[in-house]
């Protein structure tokens, strides 16, 4: 199956940027004929398409919205484009070459969950998204498209852009909402949900943008016609942000259940050398190797079966020329520096991976450090209130299951099985056992 | 209320309890070091893990609240491993100074080692490092490398003074407890936070390394440091009293008290007191035992008309010592009595938490014992006037307990003593003192029985901890020798002074 392209069928058009040229594309046709319906039918419609957040997490969106409560109280719709996953980069590019798509897509959702002010939240180093939303947002202001009383509807509604200051826990959605309340970006804990207590303590919907994005295209066609691409509990169409070691990295819009092979070999222009191991969710999901990546599909339960998940749709694949102890090192790193350090297996343990991979590419690895590994990441696995704690703990758990001889091999020869040679990179941490007297 | 099951234990709780308040109403232990009653609920200690009937993954069980019919365990094999692998993550990069540490007998850590710990280390790494001994002001001495990163003291400084000192800066295991550059935390009750710390990263500048905290025994009673009175726990050793802590009472205090209050053992302690009676006789002072100065003042007492003698209280002792001390000089004939209020200005001062501008505690024991026995104070410059006019000839004060909250003492003694005789009863030293015709010691609040009435009008009994000064008298025992009636076996008390615990 070729691609399918809702959301980014007008990538290739400069002209889709502006308002303008968006509206001859058919922009914000959609957003009329949702101001004709119900706020209650576009959930229902939403509900109905089977569409589930695009941010990683996979939550059905319409069941998101029909927990707020109706309470009366303001209701805030927060856009994350935080987009903070390694290998993720699918928003960025929606975000840059239709920008106005979100935005329809936003009002259309703030319509269908009554509220009135909403906020983007982008990640601070996407400085020309930032400035490409804002202009487009000043463009649908201008236009009547937001503000009071959109397109006669009565329907008022303000949007606002915000500035993130990097951390990849602001993309968590509460940890998003602290920041945004400008408090340090840490996760809350749950419940009460945002739907129910979110930001400034009232009711708060949080979804991607790839995610806000799709609810035109739903109202658009229709919930069935949505629905009949992908699965029945995978539906509609993916963005898929391939990196590694492919002929042609980048995005690609996929309907869901489209399998891995015919993503690289198709879209992907083949793999430059062999296929090794593939992350298919970012850099928080369990790897595969090169046996489970032929055979897996991209969808949600397909991922799921493999033993890895889809999360945002960060494709990352690698030839043969990986060494996997140095890239779980990489991925420790990251996960390492990230964590805001409020729950105490993920403050210290994403750590103490890291410390000890890094031993291990040091040539200073014990025999029990692979072990120790595994039952490190087993005990910080499901422990915190976010998902950081698992982000750095399934990986590991996984390279240490799939790749063991690659750790065993560089233990017992200080270097790597791969490259013959002791990995050397400036992030290696220059941490050493202490020696232990008994 | 609902049912639940904790650890095959049947619990009620109420709606909305989370499961570690149902540990807590079961009376079963249950591991944690973020969650504190007094504050909000943080959630990231993780140590407070519980496995649900039902439920696949274990849970917290401070954000967790009780269902109908839940079934709930922490001894299960699965929560053991996940609490002493939790307290394994505490304690990987916490260094091992325990036998320098402040906190040491009264740590978390090593409290919850002994209980789930003992194992191999298994982290063969460095450790991160932070700053040790931060000076954070007066009060306070901050030891970043052993702080658990609980934010108990965060929270505090956030929702109970409002003061928010404190924050969490960093992130991952670089995260560390601190002020902004190392501001000085001088709230006023700032010292809850070393309390609350389950570590030795918050120590108390006054506390740190006088004591180990196992040589230490306590006993409850109430803060004489201002009319909220209270309830704390002093702590004490043959060498001497060491500290205060604030112990929970819903009605009075909830889990806190102020950094005033804090001192107050220092009142009591034996430095502070006035241990002998004193005579003064044509400007030679001579000492002698408490009770035996007593005597002699019976005797003077006798010697005077009623209406030459005055009385003066404070509002620093017991109901049942004014009752008594009061019937005695009205039996006497006494109608002279008046209220030495330290701080008439701020009497009614409060800042909102506990602190109240009355550093009495008990004012309204003191009203509500001259009422019961329908006595009006005399306007308080009145009594200067009839001192100076020699209206007044003895004067008898009991005098305060802490003497700095009298910030008028010196003049008030310098003009009482003008009269003939001056009678002063206290529990506290003072050069100024040997200048009255006679000094007579009594008990502090850690020594004797007795009731304090609050700003609120809520009653609360004293119980005898400890004796500093064992020949000090309660004003009980002071009216009882002003009578002349002691009792049999009382006279050798009054040369040996008393029997019982002391320091």
């Amino acid at each position: 199956m070729a691609e399918i392209k809702l959301l980014t069928e007008h990538y290739h058009k400069p002209e889709f940027q502006t308002l303008d040229g968006y509206k001859k594309n058919g922009g914000y046709d959609v957003l009329k004929k949702a101001f004709k319906m119900k706020p209650k039918e576009i959930i229902e419609e939403v509900k109905a398409s089977g569409l589930r957040g695009r941010g990683g997490a996979g939550f059905p969106t319409g069941m998101k919205w029909s927990f707020l409560p109706d309470n009366g109280e303001p209701r805030y719709l927060l856009c994350n484009a935080d987009e903070g996953e390694p290998g993720t980069f699918k928003d960025r590019l929606m975000m840059e070459r239709a920008p106005h798509q979100l935005i329809e897509g936003m009002i259309i959702s703030a319509f269908a969950v009554q509220s009135k002010k909403s906020y983007i939240y982008i990640r601070g180093e996407y400085t020309k998204c930032l400035s490409v939303v804002r202009k487009a947002i000043k463009e649908a202001y201008d236009a009547g498209l937001l503000g009071k009383n959109i397109l006669g509807s009565g329907f008022d509604h303000d949007m606002d852009v915000y500035s993130g200051a990097g951390a990849y826990i602001c993309g968590e959605e509460t940890g998003m909402i602290s920041s945004l309340e400008g408090k340090k970006g840490q996760p809350k804990l749950k419940p009460p949900f945002p739907a129910v207590q979110g930001y400034l303590a009232k009711p708060t919907i949080v979804n991607n943008v790839e995610t806000l994005a799709a609810v035109k295209y739903i109202i658009r066609d229709g919930a069935a016609a949505y629905k009949k691409i992908g699965t029945e509990k995978s539906a509609g169409t993916k963005l898929f942000s391939v990196s590694g070691d492919v002929n042609k990295p980048g995005t690609y819009e996929v309907p869901l259940a489209y399998p891995l092979r015919d993503l690289i070999a198709n879209e992907c222009g083949g793999m430059k050398g062999k296929l090794k191991a593939v992350i298919p969710g970012g850099s928080s999901a369990p790897i595969l190797n090169a046996d489970e990546s032929n055979k897996v599909n991209m969808d949600y339960e397909s991922l799921a079966a493999a033993g890895s998940m889809l999360g945002s749709g960060a494709v990352i694949i690698m030839n043969e020329t990986r060494c996997m102890v140095d890239m779980l090192n990489v991925i420790l790193h990251f996960y390492h520096h990230e964590s805001c350090g409020q729950c105490t297996p993920c403050r210290e343990g994403t750590g103490w991976l890291e410390k000890i991979v890094s031993s291990i590419l040091l040539g200073r690895g014990r025999p029990q450090d692979i072990d120790l590994l595994d039952t490190i990441a087993q005990n910080m696995k499901g422990r915190t209130i976010c998902a950081l704690s698992d982000a750095a703990a399934l990986p590991t758990i996984s390279f240490v299951q799939k790749f063991r001889d690659e750790f065993e091999f560089y233990i017992r020869e200080g270097r790597s099985k791969v490259t013959g040679q002791p990995i050397k990179r400036k992030n290696i941490k220059g941490s050493h056992h202490v020696e232990m007297h008994h | 209320m609902l049912k639940c099951t904790i650890n095959g234990k049947e619990v009620q709780v109420k709606p909305g309890s989370t499961i570690i308040e149902a540990y807590m109403k079961a009376k079963e232990n249950i591991a944690h070091y973020c969650w504190h009653p007094g504050l909000s609920i943080a959630g990231v200690c993780r140590m407070c893990m519980v496995e649900i009937e039902g439920n696949p993954r274990l849970q917290i069980a401070c954000n967790t609240t009780v269902a109908e019919g839940m079934k709930i365990n922490n001894t299960s094999v699965k929560v053991k491993e996940s609490v002493e692998w939790t307290l394994g993550f505490h304690l990987i990069n916490h260094p091992l100074d325990c036998p320098i540490c402040d906190q040491a007998g009264e740590c978390g850590l090593q409290e919850y080692y002994m209980q789930y710990g003992k194992y191999e280390p298994g982290m063969a790494e460095h450790k991160v490092t932070k700053d040790k001994v931060v000076d954070l002001g007066s009060k306070i001495v901050l030891d970043k490398e052993r702080c658990i990163l609980c934010s108990r003291c965060a929270r505090f400084t956030e929702e109970v003074s409002k003061t928010n000192e404190f924050g969490i800066f960093n992130r991952g295991d670089h995260s560390e407890i601190g002020t902004v550059d190392g501001m000085p935390v001088e709230n006023n009750y700032a010292l809850n936070t070393v309390d609350i710390c389950p570590v030795g990263a918050l120590t108390s500048k006054d506390f740190r390394f006088r004591q180990r905290v196992w040589y230490l025994k306590d006993f409850d009673t109430v803060c004489n440091g201002c009319s909220t009175g209270c309830n704390i726990k002093v702590y004490f050793n043959e060498n001497g009293l060491y500290r205060v802590k604030p112990v929970y009472n819903e009605k009075v205090n909830g889990y806190w008290m102020c950094d005033v209050g804090r001192d107050v053992y220092k009142f009591a302690d034996r430095d502070a007191r006035q241990v002998k009676g004193l005579r003064n006789s044509n400007n030679q002072v001579s000492q002698d035992f408490a009770g035996k100065i007593a005597l002699e003042v019976s005797q003077h007492l006798n010697s005077q008309k009623a209406d030459s003698m005055a009385v003066v209280l404070t509002g620093q002792y017991t109901v049942e010592e004014y009752k008594d001390f009061v019937s005695f000089f009205k039996a006497k004939g006494v109608s002279q009595f008046y209220h030495w209020i330290n701080n008439p200005d701020k009497l009614n001062d409060f800042d909102g938490i506990l602190y109240r501008g009355d550093n009495n505690p008990n004012t309204k024991g003191l009203a509500k014992t001259l009422a019961d026995e329908g006595i009006k104070v005399k306007p308080w410059n009145e009594l200067f006037e009839n001192v100076e006019s020699s209206k007044v000839k003895t004067v008898v004060v009991a005098g305060p307990e802490i003497q700095k909250f009298y910030p008028d003492l010196e003049s008030v003694f310098t003009r009482l003593n003008k009269a003939d005789t001056l009678v002063w009863l206290t529990p506290g030293k003072n050069d100024l003192f040997e200048k009255a015709n006679y000094v007579i010691p009594t008990k502090s609040f850690t020594e004797k029985n007795g009731t304090f009435v609050n700003h609120a009008g809520v009653e609360q009994k004293i119980k005898k901890g400890v004796t500093v000064v064992s020949e000090a008298l309660t004003l009980s025992d002071a009216s009882q020798l002003f009578s002349g009636k002691t009792a049999v076996g009382f006279e050798s008390n009054v040369s040996k002074g008393h029997a019982g615990a002391t320091l």
